[in-house]
C-alpha cells in the first residue's frame, strides 16, 4: 500500500494526517491543480455535490448514497471547511483524494476556501486547536488559491460555488481571470464565488449590505443562452429540502451539508448525471448522531445570568 | 437509570414534576414550562411565513416551530417565545440596512444594466421581548399557542431589579433548555441569531433571551430581555422582565483599545460589558394571587 493510500485509509476514519505529510500532499496537489482551467471540463457521468461546511461524517454519508471515489466520478462546489468540527480531515481527504484520483473528483472553490474567511468561521482555530500551530492552515489556503473557479459538463451545464457577475457573459471571459490569488473583495472572480439568484430581481439586485450581486432570471436566461447551456447548478445557499431549481429550471442549488450545524434539521442532497445528462437528485439524512461526534442534543445545564 | 431516579427525585423534592413523555419541561408551583426544539421550517411554510409577514426575505434558518412557554396554569397568563412573533417586530421596526466594509470599494464598481438596490434590515434586528396571551386551561392542559386572545400587555415600570445574586447560588437547575428562534450568518458577513435559554430552580424560573448581531468590521449589537419569577412570594407574585440594549461600533471598540477583528467578538457572553448600553428598563407583570 502506498503512503498515499494509506493517507486515505487514516483520513476516512477521521484521523487527521502529520503536519509534514500535510505539507507533501498539498505540494502534489498543488502540481495538479495549477493545470486545471478556470472552467474546467467535467465528463459525465458525474455526481455533483455542494456545501460540506467540515461535516466529516455527513460527508461519509454522501459517499455512502453516492459510491466510492474513484467508483463514481464527483464534482465538489466547494465550502468545504468552516463551521463544522472537522474541517481538516473533511479537506484533507478530498484533497488526497484529488491526487489519488485527479481524473476522478474535481474540487473548485468556495468563498469559504479563502484566508480572511476561514479566520473568522472556524478552519483556522480548528488548525490551531489539532496542530499547536497555524502551518496547516497555512499549507491548505496556499493550495485554496489554486483550486479552479467553475467547471463545465459535456459543454452542457455550467457549475461553480456561488453564481453570476455583471462582469461575466461569457465563459471565455471567466479563463482569462488570474485565480492563483486571496479571494477579492469585489470583481468577476469575487461574485462567481459570492453571488445569489434572487426572485424579486429580473436583472441584477445589489444587496442591502453593499456588497455582493443577486441576479435575477433574465441574467440567468440570457447567459445560459450565450453559452448554450442547459443550465446553471450552483451551491452556496441553505436549502431546507438539499436541492430547489430557479428560474423555471435555469439555475439550480444543491446543498450536501445534512442538519447543517448539528441543528437545523435540513436534509442534504447530491445530484447524479449519467451519461447523457439525465438528472436525478439523491437526498440523504445526516449520519446518526452517535456516530458524528456532534455536541450532545441535550444542552448541558449552565447558570447563566 | 440510576441518573434518571436522582432527577426525578430532585424534582419530587422541589415539589415539581415532569411534563409527560415526549415533551420537554416541567410543571412546578402552578407553572408550566415547556421547550419545542425543531428543525428550520421547510420551503414552502418559509414562503408562506413571508407572505404572513410581508417581506421578501426572512433569515435563511428559521425555527419557527421552535418556542419557550411558560404558562401561569391559575390566571392562564401564558409567556412564549417564539420566531413568528419576533420576525413581526423586526419588520416593524424597520432599520435602516447596515452597509459591510467592502461596500466603501463597491461603490466604485460599474454598474450592471437595470439595477436594484435591496434595502431592508439584513440583520433582522428586533426589539422583539417575548410575547403574552391568556388561555384558560383546559381538562387536558394541552399547551398549543393560539392567536386568540391576544392581550395587552400590563407589564408596568418598576424600580425593582431582578436579584442577580440570589441567581447566582448554585441551587439545582430543575429543568434547563436553550432554543433558537432564528439564525442568519448575513452572507459570511457575521451573524444575527436570537435565542432564549431558561432554568428552574426549586426557588425561581429565570430566561434570557437574546438578540446577538455582529457585522463583520461594522458593528454589534446586543439586545438582552431577561425574566424572573420567585415561587415563594404567594401574597404578592410578579414577573420581572429587565431589557438592556447594547451596541457599538468596532471603530469605537478600537478606538479605546479593544481588538477590532471580528474572531475577537464570538462569544457574546465574553464582551457584553464593553459595550455601551443604549437602553434599559426594568418592568414588572403582577400575577394573581
Amino acid at each position: 500500500m502506498s503512503d498515499l493510500d494509506r493517507q486515505i485509509e487514516q483520513l476516512k476514519k477521521c484521523e487527521p494526517l502529520k503536519e509534514s505529510e500535510v505539507k507533501a500532499l498539498c505540494l502534489k496537489a498543488m502540481e495538479i491543480l495549477v493545470e486545471e482551467s478556470n472552467v474546467q471540463r467535467v465528463d459525465a457521468p458525474v455526481t455533483i455535490c455542494g456545501d460540506i461546511h467540515g461535516q466529516f461524517y455527513d460527508m461519509k454519508e454522501l459517499f455512502k448514497v453516492g459510491g466510492d471515489c474513484p467508483k463514481t466520478n464527483y464534482l465538489f462546489l466547494g465550502d468545504f471547511v468552516d463551521r463544522g468540527f472537522y474541517s481538516v480531515e473533511t479537506f484533507l481527504l478530498l484533497l488526497a483524494l484529488k491526487v489519488r484520483y485527479p481524473d476522478r473528483i474535481t474540487l473548485i472553490r468556495g468563498n469559504h476556501e479563502s484566508r480572511q474567511i476561514t479566520q473568522v468561521y472556524g478552519f483556522y482555530d480548528e488548525c490551531l486547536r489539532k496542530y499547536g500551530s497555524v502551518n496547516v492552515w497555512r499549507y491548505c489556503t496556499d493550495i485554496f488559491d489554486y483550486l479552479s473557479l467553475s467547471a463545465l459538463i459535456e459543454n452542457r451545464i455550467f457549475s461553480v460555488h456561488g453564481g453570476l457577475s455583471p462582469a461575466i457573459s461569457t465563459l471565455d471571459q471567466i479563463r482569462t481571470i488570474d485565480r492563483k490569488q486571496e479571494v477579492p473583495h469585489d470583481g468577476a472572480m469575487c461574485d462567481l464565488l459570492w453571488s445569489d439568484p434572487e426572485d424579486i430581481v429580473d436583472g441584477w439586485g445589489l444587496s442591502p449590505r453593499g456588497a455582493g450581486f443577486l441576479f435575477g432570471g433574465n441574467v440567468v436566461t440570457s447567459f445560459n443562452h450565450t453559452n448554450n447551456l442547459d443550465y446553471i447548478c450552483r451551491a452556496h445557499q441553505l436549502v431546507m429540502e438539499g436541492y430547489k431549481w430557479m428560474f423555471n429550471n435555469q439555475i439550480v442549488t444543491v446543498w450536501s451539508a445534512p442538519n447543517y450545524c448539528y441543528r437545523c434539521g435540513n436534509v442534504a442532497a447530491i445530484l447524479e448525471l449519467d451519461e447523457n445528462l439525465n438528472h436525478k437528485f439523491r437526498v440523504f439524512e445526516a449520519a446518526p448522531h452517535e456516530s458524528r461526534g456532534a455536541p450532545s442534543k441535550k444542552p448541558a445545564p449552565d447558570y447563566f445570568l | 437509570m440510576e441518573n434518571g431516579n436522582e432527577e426525578e427525585a430532585t424534582l419530587k423534592a422541589a415539589g415539581a414534576e415532569p411534563l409527560p413523555e415526549g415533551r420537554r419541561g416541567v410543571r412546578i408551583h402552578g407553572w408550566e414550562i415547556e421547550s419545542r426544539n425543531r428543525s428550520i421550517l421547510n420551503s414552502l411554510t418559509y414562503e408562506q411565513w413571508e407572505q404572513k409577514i410581508q417581506t421578501s426575505h426572512l433569515p435563511e434558518m428559521v425555527f419557527g416551530e421552535s418556542s419557550l412557554v411558560l404558562w401561569h396554569l391559575k390566571s392562564g397568563i401564558k409567556i412564549h417565545f417564539n420566531a413568528f412573533d419576533a420576525l413581526v417586530g423586526w419588520k416593524k421596526e424597520g432599520l435602516p440596512p447596515v452597509e459591510v466594509p467592502a461596500a466603501a470599494q463597491w461603490k466604485f464598481r460599474s454598474k450592471p444594466f437595470q439595477q436594484v438596490i435591496l434595502d431592508y434590515d439584513y440583520t433582522f434586528t428586533t426589539p422583539y421581548c417575548g410575547s403574552e396571551t391568556i388561555e384558560k386551561n383546559t381538562e387536558h392542559g394541552k399547551g398549543n399557542i393560539s392567536d386568540q386572545g391576544s392581550w395587552s400587555s400590563q407589564w408596568e415600570d418598576c424600580e425593582e431589579k431582578i436579584d442577580i445574586v440570589a441567581l447566582a447560588s448554585k441551587e439545582p437547575i430543575l429543568f434547563y433548555d436553550e432554543v433558537v428562534l432564528y439564525e442568519d450568518e448575513l452572507a459570511d458577513n457575521g451573524v444575527s441569531l436570537l435565542t432564549v435559554k431558561v432554568r428552574v430552580m426549586p426557588s425561581c424560573w429565570f430566561l434570557l433571551l437574546r438578540f446577538w448581531l455582529r457585522v463583520d468590521g461594522v458593528l454589534m449589537r446586543l439586545r438582552d430581555t431577561r425574566m424572573y419569577c420567585a415561587f415563594e412570594n404567594n401574597t404578592n407574585p410578579f414577573i420581572l422582565r429587565e431589557s438592556c440594549w447594547r451596541e457599538a461600533t468596532f471603530q469605537s471598540l478600537s478606538a479605546k483599545g479593544f481588538p477590532s477583528d471580528s474572531a475577537a467578538y464570538s462569544d457574546p457572553n465574553l464582551i457584553s460589558q464593553r459595550l455601551p448600553v443604549v437602553m434599559q428598563k426594568t418592568q414588572k407583570l403582577k400575577l394573581p394571587r
